[in-house]
Protein backbone atom coordinates (compact mmCIF):
# COMPACT_ATOMS: atom_id res chain seq x y z
CA UNK A 1 0.00 0.00 0.00
CA UNK A 2 1.23 3.55 -0.78
CA UNK A 3 2.58 5.54 2.18
CA UNK A 4 1.13 8.66 2.58
CA UNK A 5 2.40 10.04 5.61
CA UNK A 6 5.51 8.99 7.30
CA UNK A 7 6.44 10.29 10.87
CA UNK A 8 9.71 9.86 12.56
CA UNK A 9 10.15 10.82 16.38
CA UNK A 10 9.37 14.80 15.66
CA UNK A 11 9.37 16.67 19.43
CA UNK A 12 8.45 20.02 19.76
CA UNK A 13 8.48 21.77 22.93
CA UNK A 14 7.09 25.75 23.80
CA UNK A 15 9.07 26.67 26.89
CA UNK A 16 9.03 23.93 29.51
CA UNK A 17 6.22 22.20 28.16
CA UNK A 18 6.78 19.39 26.13
CA UNK A 19 3.63 19.88 23.25
CA UNK A 20 5.21 16.75 21.00
CA UNK A 21 7.45 14.31 22.49
CA UNK A 22 8.98 11.70 19.77
CA UNK A 23 6.07 11.00 17.93
CA UNK A 24 6.03 8.00 15.09
CA UNK A 25 3.11 7.52 12.27
CA UNK A 26 2.97 5.91 9.42
CA UNK A 27 -0.32 6.80 7.55
CA UNK A 28 -1.20 4.92 4.19
CA UNK A 29 -3.33 5.62 1.23
CA UNK A 30 -7.18 5.29 1.83
CA UNK A 31 -7.44 5.20 5.68
CA UNK A 32 -9.34 7.53 7.64
CA UNK A 33 -7.02 7.84 10.27
CA UNK A 34 -8.05 9.47 13.70
CA UNK A 35 -5.72 11.42 16.22
CA UNK A 36 -7.42 10.74 19.07
CA UNK A 37 -6.35 12.46 22.59
CA UNK A 38 -7.73 14.99 25.32
CA UNK A 39 -7.24 18.84 25.14
CA UNK A 40 -3.55 19.78 24.90
CA UNK A 41 -2.26 16.48 24.04
CA UNK A 42 -0.49 17.84 20.94
CA UNK A 43 -2.68 17.48 17.84
CA UNK A 44 -3.31 20.60 16.78
CA UNK A 45 0.81 20.93 17.42
CA UNK A 46 1.47 17.67 15.36
CA UNK A 47 -0.88 18.29 12.53
CA UNK A 48 0.97 22.13 12.37
CA UNK A 49 4.15 20.52 12.20
CA UNK A 50 3.16 18.50 9.77
CA UNK A 51 2.11 21.50 7.50
CA UNK A 52 4.81 23.94 7.86
CA UNK A 53 2.75 26.16 10.50
CA UNK A 54 5.39 25.15 13.36
CA UNK A 55 9.15 24.59 13.27
CA UNK A 56 9.10 21.02 14.99
CA UNK A 57 12.03 20.38 17.39
CA UNK A 58 13.45 17.46 16.38
CA UNK A 59 12.42 14.20 14.26
CA UNK A 60 11.37 14.26 10.72
CA UNK A 61 8.24 13.46 8.28
CA UNK A 62 7.94 12.58 4.44
CA UNK A 63 4.52 13.09 2.94
CA UNK A 64 4.13 11.22 -0.12
CA UNK A 65 7.90 9.75 0.57
CA UNK A 66 8.98 13.33 -0.12
CA UNK A 67 10.36 15.79 2.18
CA UNK A 68 7.77 18.11 3.24
CA UNK A 69 7.75 21.34 0.59
CA UNK A 70 5.02 23.77 -0.77
CA UNK A 71 4.23 20.92 -2.93
CA UNK A 72 3.37 17.97 -0.96
CA UNK A 73 1.18 21.17 0.71
CA UNK A 74 -0.70 22.02 -2.46
CA UNK A 75 -1.90 18.06 -2.81
CA UNK A 76 -3.30 18.42 1.15
CA UNK A 77 -7.00 20.01 1.83
CA UNK A 78 -6.78 21.12 5.59
CA UNK A 79 -9.26 22.67 8.15
CA UNK A 80 -7.19 23.88 11.03
CA UNK A 81 -9.03 24.97 14.18
CA UNK A 82 -10.78 27.96 13.05
CA UNK A 83 -11.74 29.01 9.23
CA UNK A 84 -9.36 31.67 8.39
CA UNK A 85 -10.21 33.71 5.74
CA UNK A 86 -10.58 37.21 4.36
CA UNK A 87 -13.94 38.95 5.83
CA UNK A 88 -14.39 41.37 3.46
CA UNK A 89 -13.99 39.08 0.61
CA UNK A 90 -16.73 36.87 -0.97
CA UNK A 91 -16.43 32.99 -0.61
CA UNK A 92 -16.13 32.96 -4.23
CA UNK A 93 -13.32 35.37 -4.33
CA UNK A 94 -11.81 33.29 -1.32
CA UNK A 95 -11.85 29.99 -3.38
CA UNK A 96 -10.50 31.69 -6.35
CA UNK A 97 -7.07 32.96 -3.82
CA UNK A 98 -7.00 29.35 -2.66
CA UNK A 99 -7.09 28.01 -6.17
CA UNK A 100 -4.51 29.84 -7.10
CA UNK A 101 -2.10 29.11 -4.25
CA UNK A 102 -2.67 25.55 -5.10
CA UNK A 103 -2.64 25.82 -8.70
CA UNK A 104 -5.84 24.38 -9.19
CA UNK A 105 -8.62 25.71 -11.97
CA UNK A 106 -11.55 27.83 -10.93
CA UNK A 107 -14.23 25.05 -12.48
CA UNK A 108 -14.21 23.12 -9.34
CA UNK A 109 -15.58 26.51 -6.96
CA UNK A 110 -18.99 26.22 -8.14
CA UNK A 111 -18.91 22.49 -7.25
CA UNK A 112 -17.22 21.86 -3.66
CA UNK A 113 -19.65 25.28 -2.82
CA UNK A 114 -22.73 23.26 -3.93
CA UNK A 115 -21.38 20.21 -1.75
CA UNK A 116 -20.95 22.12 1.02
CA UNK A 117 -24.23 23.56 0.70
CA UNK A 118 -23.05 27.48 -0.08
CA UNK A 119 -23.76 28.05 -3.63
CA UNK A 120 -26.95 30.39 -2.30
CA UNK A 121 -24.02 32.71 -0.83
CA UNK A 122 -21.46 32.47 -2.88
CA UNK A 123 -21.25 36.19 -3.60
CA UNK A 124 -21.51 37.67 0.25
CA UNK A 125 -18.75 38.49 1.99
CA UNK A 126 -17.23 35.97 4.63
CA UNK A 127 -17.73 38.21 7.28
CA UNK A 128 -21.56 37.84 7.21
CA UNK A 129 -21.57 34.32 7.29
CA UNK A 130 -22.54 31.90 10.56
CA UNK A 131 -20.17 30.09 12.51
CA UNK A 132 -21.66 27.22 10.97
CA UNK A 133 -21.13 28.28 7.38
CA UNK A 134 -17.68 29.56 7.99
CA UNK A 135 -16.83 26.05 8.97
CA UNK A 136 -18.47 24.77 5.88
CA UNK A 137 -16.66 27.21 3.65
CA UNK A 138 -13.29 25.86 5.02
CA UNK A 139 -14.46 22.47 3.91
CA UNK A 140 -15.00 23.67 0.67
CA UNK A 141 -11.68 25.12 0.35
CA UNK A 142 -10.10 22.15 2.11
CA UNK A 143 -11.38 20.25 -0.78
CA UNK A 144 -10.76 22.02 -3.74
CA UNK A 145 -9.08 20.49 -6.38
CA UNK A 146 -9.16 16.77 -5.55
CA UNK A 147 -6.93 16.85 -2.99
CA UNK A 148 -4.91 13.41 -1.92
CA UNK A 149 -5.48 13.92 1.84
CA UNK A 150 -7.93 15.85 3.90
CA UNK A 151 -6.18 17.29 7.42
CA UNK A 152 -9.43 18.06 10.00
CA UNK A 153 -8.88 19.40 12.98
CA UNK A 154 -11.67 19.00 15.63
CA UNK A 155 -13.99 19.66 12.36
CA UNK A 156 -17.09 19.12 13.95
CA UNK A 157 -16.16 21.48 17.58
CA UNK A 158 -18.94 24.27 17.90
CA UNK A 159 -21.15 22.82 15.38
CA UNK A 160 -24.79 22.37 16.22
CA UNK A 161 -26.24 18.41 16.21
CA UNK A 162 -27.93 18.86 12.96
CA UNK A 163 -24.37 20.62 11.51
CA UNK A 164 -22.46 17.67 12.98
CA UNK A 165 -24.37 15.27 11.65
CA UNK A 166 -23.45 16.86 7.83
CA UNK A 167 -20.19 17.34 9.04
CA UNK A 168 -19.86 13.84 9.17
CA UNK A 169 -22.17 12.62 6.41
CA UNK A 170 -19.96 15.20 4.56
CA UNK A 171 -16.62 13.41 5.76
CA UNK A 172 -18.10 10.03 4.94
CA UNK A 173 -18.67 10.89 1.56
CA UNK A 174 -14.94 11.80 1.24
CA UNK A 175 -13.35 9.09 2.79
CA UNK A 176 -15.80 6.87 0.62
CA UNK A 177 -14.13 8.72 -2.45
CA UNK A 178 -10.88 6.93 -1.53
CA UNK A 179 -9.41 10.11 -0.18
CA UNK A 180 -7.28 9.66 2.86
CA UNK A 181 -8.06 11.42 5.80
CA UNK A 182 -6.40 12.31 9.16
CA UNK A 183 -9.01 13.58 11.65
CA UNK A 184 -7.72 15.10 14.82
CA UNK A 185 -10.77 14.99 17.91
CA UNK A 186 -10.93 14.54 21.36
CA UNK A 187 -14.41 12.74 20.95
CA UNK A 188 -14.06 8.99 20.83
CA UNK A 189 -17.47 8.82 19.96
CA UNK A 190 -16.68 10.60 16.58
CA UNK A 191 -13.63 8.78 16.04
CA UNK A 192 -15.05 5.73 16.57
CA UNK A 193 -18.32 6.42 13.77
CA UNK A 194 -15.42 7.55 11.44
CA UNK A 195 -12.01 6.69 11.50
CA UNK A 196 -10.70 3.12 10.05
CA UNK A 197 -7.75 3.75 12.25
CA UNK A 198 -6.31 5.55 15.05
CA UNK A 199 -3.32 6.72 17.41
CA UNK A 200 -4.24 7.70 20.84
CA UNK A 201 -2.11 10.68 22.06
CA UNK A 202 -1.82 11.83 25.73
CA UNK A 203 1.06 14.52 26.80
CA UNK A 204 2.34 14.59 22.94
CA UNK A 205 3.33 10.88 23.40
CA UNK A 206 1.45 8.14 21.44
CA UNK A 207 0.27 5.25 23.60
CA UNK A 208 -0.93 3.17 20.98
CA UNK A 209 -2.53 2.97 17.21
CA UNK A 210 -3.50 0.52 15.25
CA UNK A 211 -7.23 -0.53 13.72
CA UNK A 212 -10.14 1.28 15.60
CA UNK A 213 -11.91 -2.15 16.09
CA UNK A 214 -8.87 -3.71 17.36
CA UNK A 215 -7.61 -0.62 19.38
CA UNK A 216 -11.20 0.65 20.70
CA UNK A 217 -13.63 -1.46 20.33
CA UNK A 218 -11.89 -4.58 22.23
CA UNK A 219 -12.97 -6.59 25.02
CA UNK A 220 -10.54 -7.36 27.62
CA UNK A 221 -13.27 -8.64 30.06
CA UNK A 222 -14.51 -12.11 29.84
CA UNK A 223 -17.35 -13.24 31.71
CA UNK A 224 -16.93 -17.11 32.51
CA UNK A 225 -18.89 -20.36 34.29
CA UNK A 226 -18.57 -24.05 34.33
CA UNK A 227 -19.83 -26.41 36.99
CA UNK A 228 -16.45 -26.85 39.01
CA UNK A 229 -15.49 -23.31 39.90
CA UNK A 230 -12.47 -23.62 42.07
CA UNK A 231 -10.81 -25.98 39.00
CA UNK A 232 -11.36 -23.22 36.97
CA UNK A 233 -10.22 -20.65 38.67
CA UNK A 234 -7.07 -22.30 38.93
CA UNK A 235 -6.56 -23.07 35.17
CA UNK A 236 -7.77 -19.78 33.52
CA UNK A 237 -4.69 -18.05 36.05
CA UNK A 238 -2.60 -19.82 33.57
CA UNK A 239 -3.10 -18.07 30.76
CA UNK A 240 -0.63 -15.95 29.75
CA UNK A 241 -2.39 -12.78 29.62
CA UNK A 242 -4.33 -13.38 32.86
CA UNK A 243 -4.28 -10.53 34.75
CA UNK A 244 -7.02 -10.99 37.37
CA UNK A 245 -10.57 -12.13 38.17
CA UNK A 246 -13.49 -11.32 40.42
CA UNK A 247 -16.30 -13.42 41.68
CA UNK A 248 -20.10 -11.98 40.18
CA UNK A 249 -22.51 -14.28 41.74
CA UNK A 250 -21.96 -17.76 40.39
CA UNK A 251 -19.75 -16.06 37.62
CA UNK A 252 -16.19 -15.53 36.89
CA UNK A 253 -14.96 -12.14 35.66
CA UNK A 254 -11.79 -12.24 34.41
CA UNK A 255 -9.52 -9.30 33.22
CA UNK A 256 -7.31 -9.62 30.98
CA UNK A 257 -3.68 -7.66 30.06
CA UNK A 258 -4.46 -7.35 26.23
CA UNK A 259 -7.68 -7.81 24.41
CA UNK A 260 -8.19 -10.94 23.85
CA UNK A 261 -11.12 -13.19 21.60
CA UNK A 262 -13.78 -15.50 23.78
CA UNK A 263 -13.06 -18.27 21.29
CA UNK A 264 -9.52 -18.63 21.69
CA UNK A 265 -10.45 -18.40 25.74
CA UNK A 266 -12.43 -21.38 25.47
CA UNK A 267 -10.18 -23.41 22.99
CA UNK A 268 -7.43 -22.74 25.94
CA UNK A 269 -9.68 -24.21 28.84
CA UNK A 270 -10.81 -27.01 26.54
CA UNK A 271 -7.49 -28.75 26.22
CA UNK A 272 -7.30 -28.74 29.88
CA UNK A 273 -10.72 -30.70 29.90
CA UNK A 274 -13.01 -27.51 31.68
CA UNK A 275 -16.00 -27.29 29.24
CA UNK A 276 -17.38 -24.36 30.08
CA UNK A 277 -21.10 -23.48 30.79
CA UNK A 278 -21.14 -19.98 30.86
CA UNK A 279 -19.26 -17.33 28.16
CA UNK A 280 -19.27 -14.17 27.44
CA UNK A 281 -18.01 -10.78 26.56
CA UNK A 282 -18.01 -7.99 28.54
CA UNK A 283 -17.91 -4.87 26.51
CA UNK A 284 -17.30 -2.00 28.88
CA UNK A 285 -17.96 1.72 27.43
CA UNK A 286 -15.23 3.30 24.88
CA UNK A 287 -14.93 6.15 27.06
CA UNK A 288 -14.26 3.58 30.51
CA UNK A 289 -11.41 2.26 28.15
CA UNK A 290 -10.63 5.37 26.97
CA UNK A 291 -10.03 7.04 30.41
CA UNK A 292 -8.02 3.58 31.48
CA UNK A 293 -6.07 4.02 28.56
CA UNK A 294 -5.30 7.24 29.03
CA UNK A 295 -4.86 6.34 33.23
CA UNK A 296 -2.53 3.63 32.93
CA UNK A 297 0.15 5.39 31.06
CA UNK A 298 0.41 8.34 33.22
CA UNK B 1 -3.93 55.21 -2.94
CA UNK B 2 -3.46 56.60 -6.16
CA UNK B 3 -5.96 58.71 -6.03
CA UNK B 4 -4.82 60.34 -2.25
CA UNK B 5 -1.34 61.16 -4.15
CA UNK B 6 -3.49 63.01 -7.18
CA UNK B 7 -5.83 64.67 -4.83
CA UNK B 8 -2.78 66.04 -3.27
CA UNK B 9 -0.89 67.36 -6.76
CA UNK B 10 -4.18 69.31 -7.23
CA UNK B 11 -4.08 70.37 -3.35
CA UNK B 12 -0.87 71.66 -3.80
CA UNK B 13 -2.01 73.17 -7.58
CA UNK B 14 -5.11 75.49 -5.57
CA UNK B 15 -3.12 76.28 -3.04
CA UNK B 16 -0.80 77.94 -5.24
CA UNK B 17 -3.21 79.73 -6.99
CA UNK B 18 -4.81 81.15 -3.85
CA UNK B 19 -1.79 82.72 -2.72
CA UNK B 20 -0.81 83.92 -5.99
CA UNK B 21 -4.47 85.23 -5.82
CA UNK B 22 -3.58 86.85 -2.85
CA UNK B 23 -0.45 88.36 -4.17
CA UNK B 24 -2.34 90.28 -7.13
CA UNK B 25 -4.67 91.38 -4.40
CA UNK B 26 -1.84 92.30 -2.21
CA UNK B 27 0.22 93.94 -5.28
CA UNK B 28 -2.38 96.37 -6.64
CA UNK B 29 -2.29 98.32 -2.88
CA UNK B 30 1.27 97.78 -2.87
CA UNK B 31 4.24 100.34 -3.80
CA UNK B 32 6.39 97.54 -4.19
CA UNK B 33 5.52 94.33 -6.10
CA UNK B 34 6.08 90.85 -4.46
CA UNK B 35 6.67 88.65 -7.69
CA UNK B 36 4.62 85.59 -8.13
CA UNK B 37 5.28 82.18 -6.74
CA UNK B 38 6.91 79.96 -9.67
CA UNK B 39 6.69 77.16 -8.00
CA UNK B 40 4.97 75.57 -11.19
CA UNK B 41 7.35 75.74 -13.75
CA UNK B 42 10.14 73.33 -15.53
CA UNK B 43 12.22 72.73 -13.84
CA UNK B 44 11.90 73.15 -10.46
CA UNK B 45 8.71 71.86 -10.70
CA UNK B 46 9.99 68.16 -10.07
CA UNK B 47 12.15 69.18 -6.97
CA UNK B 48 9.07 71.43 -5.45
CA UNK B 49 6.46 68.41 -5.94
CA UNK B 50 8.83 66.02 -5.06
CA UNK B 51 9.62 67.45 -2.07
CA UNK B 52 5.45 67.98 -0.50
CA UNK B 53 4.40 64.56 -1.75
CA UNK B 54 7.49 63.39 0.24
CA UNK B 55 6.91 65.14 3.66
CA UNK B 56 6.74 62.27 6.85
CA UNK B 57 3.40 63.79 7.51
CA UNK B 58 2.21 62.75 3.98
CA UNK B 59 3.92 59.48 3.10
CA UNK B 60 2.33 58.39 6.66
CA UNK B 61 -0.87 57.61 5.28
CA UNK B 62 0.02 54.86 2.40
CA UNK B 63 2.60 53.87 5.25
CA UNK B 64 -0.51 53.43 7.64
CA UNK B 65 -2.42 51.48 4.85
CA UNK B 66 0.30 49.43 4.42
CA UNK B 67 0.69 48.46 8.20
CA UNK B 68 -2.80 47.48 7.83
CA UNK B 69 -2.44 45.07 4.88
CA UNK B 70 0.48 43.05 6.86
CA UNK B 71 -1.41 42.88 10.72
CA UNK B 72 -4.62 41.77 9.03
CA UNK B 73 -2.63 38.60 7.33
CA UNK B 74 -1.49 38.07 10.93
CA UNK B 75 -5.08 38.95 12.79
CA UNK B 76 -7.42 37.26 10.04
CA UNK B 77 -4.88 34.61 10.50
CA UNK B 78 -4.42 34.69 6.47
CA UNK B 79 -0.99 33.85 6.54
CA UNK B 80 -1.45 30.49 8.33
CA UNK B 81 -4.37 29.64 5.70
CA UNK B 82 -2.13 30.58 2.89
CA UNK B 83 1.08 28.63 4.26
CA UNK B 84 -1.30 25.82 4.66
CA UNK B 85 -2.77 25.64 1.49
CA UNK B 86 0.70 25.75 -0.09
CA UNK B 87 2.25 28.81 -0.33
CA UNK B 88 5.88 29.02 0.86
CA UNK B 89 7.14 31.47 3.92
CA UNK B 90 9.31 33.16 0.64
CA UNK B 91 6.69 33.29 -1.63
CA UNK B 92 4.39 35.16 0.52
CA UNK B 93 7.03 37.58 2.02
CA UNK B 94 8.10 38.04 -1.56
CA UNK B 95 4.14 38.93 -2.44
CA UNK B 96 3.93 41.54 0.24
CA UNK B 97 7.92 42.87 -1.40
CA UNK B 98 6.05 42.61 -5.15
CA UNK B 99 2.76 44.61 -3.45
CA UNK B 100 4.79 47.38 -2.10
CA UNK B 101 7.04 47.72 -4.81
CA UNK B 102 3.87 48.15 -7.19
CA UNK B 103 2.24 50.55 -5.24
CA UNK B 104 5.54 52.74 -4.73
CA UNK B 105 5.84 52.57 -9.31
CA UNK B 106 2.33 53.37 -9.58
CA UNK B 107 2.09 56.60 -6.62
CA UNK B 108 5.32 57.93 -8.71
CA UNK B 109 4.13 57.20 -12.05
CA UNK B 110 0.69 59.54 -10.84
CA UNK B 111 2.94 62.26 -9.04
CA UNK B 112 5.35 62.13 -12.95
CA UNK B 113 1.61 62.62 -14.80
CA UNK B 114 0.61 65.31 -12.49
CA UNK B 115 4.04 66.91 -11.97
CA UNK B 116 3.83 67.21 -16.35
CA UNK B 117 0.33 68.22 -16.96
CA UNK B 118 0.85 71.30 -14.08
CA UNK B 119 4.15 71.77 -15.69
CA UNK B 120 3.64 72.20 -18.99
CA UNK B 121 -0.05 74.48 -17.84
CA UNK B 122 2.25 77.16 -15.93
CA UNK B 123 5.32 77.16 -18.18
CA UNK B 124 4.87 79.33 -21.36
CA UNK B 125 8.19 78.59 -22.98
CA UNK B 126 10.17 75.46 -22.38
CA UNK B 127 12.04 73.27 -24.24
CA UNK B 128 12.10 69.82 -23.87
CA UNK B 129 15.24 69.62 -21.52
CA UNK B 130 14.14 72.08 -19.48
CA UNK B 131 11.25 69.57 -19.04
CA UNK B 132 12.74 66.86 -17.90
CA UNK B 133 15.99 68.60 -16.79
CA UNK B 134 15.50 67.87 -12.84
CA UNK B 135 13.11 64.52 -13.10
CA UNK B 136 15.57 62.61 -11.19
CA UNK B 137 13.91 64.03 -8.36
CA UNK B 138 11.06 61.73 -8.84
CA UNK B 139 13.44 58.92 -8.57
CA UNK B 140 14.17 59.72 -5.31
CA UNK B 141 10.80 60.49 -4.58
CA UNK B 142 10.31 56.82 -5.10
CA UNK B 143 13.30 55.55 -3.38
CA UNK B 144 11.57 57.62 -0.50
CA UNK B 145 8.51 56.27 -0.78
CA UNK B 146 9.55 52.03 -1.48
CA UNK B 147 12.06 52.63 2.06
CA UNK B 148 8.95 54.24 4.04
CA UNK B 149 6.18 51.67 3.04
CA UNK B 150 9.16 49.05 3.99
CA UNK B 151 9.94 50.24 7.13
CA UNK B 152 6.12 50.59 7.74
CA UNK B 153 5.91 46.47 6.59
CA UNK B 154 8.82 45.97 9.02
CA UNK B 155 7.12 47.53 12.06
CA UNK B 156 3.59 45.85 11.11
CA UNK B 157 5.29 42.48 10.60
CA UNK B 158 7.00 42.23 13.70
CA UNK B 159 4.33 43.81 16.01
CA UNK B 160 1.51 41.55 14.15
CA UNK B 161 -0.89 43.80 15.91
CA UNK B 162 -3.19 46.47 13.66
CA UNK B 163 -3.71 49.73 16.58
CA UNK B 164 -0.13 49.21 18.62
CA UNK B 165 1.86 49.23 14.95
CA UNK B 166 0.02 52.69 13.40
CA UNK B 167 0.59 54.05 16.79
CA UNK B 168 4.32 53.02 17.14
CA UNK B 169 5.07 54.13 13.81
CA UNK B 170 3.48 56.70 13.83
CA UNK B 171 4.46 57.79 16.94
CA UNK B 172 8.93 57.02 15.84
CA UNK B 173 8.08 58.87 12.43
CA UNK B 174 6.57 62.02 13.46
CA UNK B 175 7.62 62.63 17.68
CA UNK B 176 10.49 60.25 18.28
CA UNK B 177 12.58 61.02 15.76
CA UNK B 178 12.59 64.61 14.91
CA UNK B 179 13.68 64.31 18.81
CA UNK B 180 15.99 62.30 18.57
CA UNK B 181 16.98 63.88 15.71
CA UNK B 182 17.50 67.10 17.72
CA UNK B 183 19.58 65.39 21.10
CA UNK B 184 21.72 63.75 19.30
CA UNK B 185 22.74 67.27 17.72
CA UNK B 186 23.32 68.40 20.89
CA UNK B 187 27.75 69.13 20.92
CA UNK B 188 28.75 66.32 23.21
CA UNK B 189 26.77 63.92 21.78
CA UNK B 190 27.68 64.50 17.91
CA UNK B 191 30.93 64.37 16.77
CA UNK B 192 29.83 64.29 13.12
CA UNK B 193 26.23 64.47 12.14
CA UNK B 194 25.35 60.73 13.07
CA UNK B 195 21.42 62.50 13.53
CA UNK B 196 21.05 62.28 9.37
CA UNK B 197 21.58 58.46 9.16
CA UNK B 198 18.51 58.06 11.32
CA UNK B 199 15.70 56.01 9.64
CA UNK B 200 13.25 58.19 8.51
CA UNK B 201 15.35 61.04 8.16
CA UNK B 202 17.27 59.47 5.64
CA UNK B 203 14.27 59.05 3.74
CA UNK B 204 13.46 62.77 4.20
CA UNK B 205 16.90 64.08 2.93
CA UNK B 206 16.91 62.79 -0.13
CA UNK B 207 14.70 65.46 -1.79
CA UNK B 208 15.85 68.37 0.34
CA UNK B 209 13.22 71.53 0.99
CA UNK B 210 13.05 73.15 -2.24
CA UNK B 211 14.45 76.87 -1.28
CA UNK B 212 12.29 78.73 -3.91
CA UNK B 213 13.75 80.59 -6.55
CA UNK B 214 12.67 83.77 -5.44
CA UNK B 215 13.85 83.13 -1.80
CA UNK B 216 17.50 82.02 -3.36
CA UNK B 217 17.34 85.51 -5.02
CA UNK B 218 16.44 87.42 -1.91
CA UNK B 219 18.44 85.32 0.88
CA UNK B 220 21.34 83.75 -1.17
CA UNK B 221 20.83 80.32 0.42
CA UNK B 222 21.81 77.12 -1.57
CA UNK B 223 19.20 75.03 -3.38
CA UNK B 224 19.62 71.41 -3.90
CA UNK B 225 20.00 70.62 -7.28
CA UNK B 226 20.70 67.31 -7.82
CA UNK B 227 20.11 64.01 -5.54
CA UNK B 228 23.31 62.88 -3.92
CA UNK B 229 24.05 59.09 -3.93
CA UNK B 230 25.04 58.73 -0.40
CA UNK B 231 21.73 59.79 0.23
CA UNK B 232 19.41 57.41 -1.38
CA UNK B 233 21.16 54.46 -0.42
CA UNK B 234 20.99 54.74 3.35
CA UNK B 235 17.78 54.34 3.33
CA UNK B 236 17.67 51.52 0.35
CA UNK B 237 20.38 49.56 3.07
CA UNK B 238 17.78 50.08 5.85
CA UNK B 239 15.14 48.14 3.61
CA UNK B 240 17.69 45.73 2.78
CA UNK B 241 18.67 45.00 6.26
CA UNK B 242 14.68 45.27 7.09
CA UNK B 243 13.74 42.75 4.82
CA UNK B 244 16.82 40.33 5.69
CA UNK B 245 15.41 40.29 9.45
CA UNK B 246 11.90 39.77 8.32
CA UNK B 247 12.97 36.63 6.02
CA UNK B 248 14.83 35.46 8.80
CA UNK B 249 12.18 35.53 11.53
CA UNK B 250 9.62 34.43 9.06
CA UNK B 251 11.66 31.13 8.29
CA UNK B 252 11.92 30.59 11.59
CA UNK B 253 9.26 31.22 13.79
CA UNK B 254 6.02 29.52 14.45
CA UNK B 255 3.14 30.92 12.61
Amino acid sequence: MEKILSIQGISKKYGHIQAVNGLDIDIFKGQVFGLLGPNGSGKTTTLSILLDLIRKDQGNFEWFGKPPSKESRKRIGSVIESPNFFPYLSARRNLKIVADIKDKPYNDIDEVLKVTGLFERRNDRFKTYSFGMKQRLAVASALLGNPDVLILDEPTNGLDPQGIAQMRDLIKGVADKGITIILASHLLDEVQKICSHVAVLNKGKKLFDGEVSDVLAVSELLEIATTDMILLQKAIADHPDFKSMTRSEDKWLVYFKTPIKAGEVNEFLYKQGIVLTHLSERKRTLEQHFLELLHDNS
Amino acid sequence: MGLYFLFLVLGILMAGFTINSWLDNINKHSPIPFPHITIYFFPEIWHNIMFFASLRYILIFPAIVIIILITNEFTNKTIRQNIVNGMSRQEFLLSKLQLIFLISVLITIILIIGTLIIGMANTSNYTMAMMFNKMSFAGGFFIQIFSFLIFAFFTGFLLRNTGLSIAIFTLYAVIIEPVLYVILKIPPLQPNNVSQFLPINSVVRIVEYPYFPVLKKIMGLNIQEQLSLLDCSVPLIYSAVMIGIVYIVLSRKDL
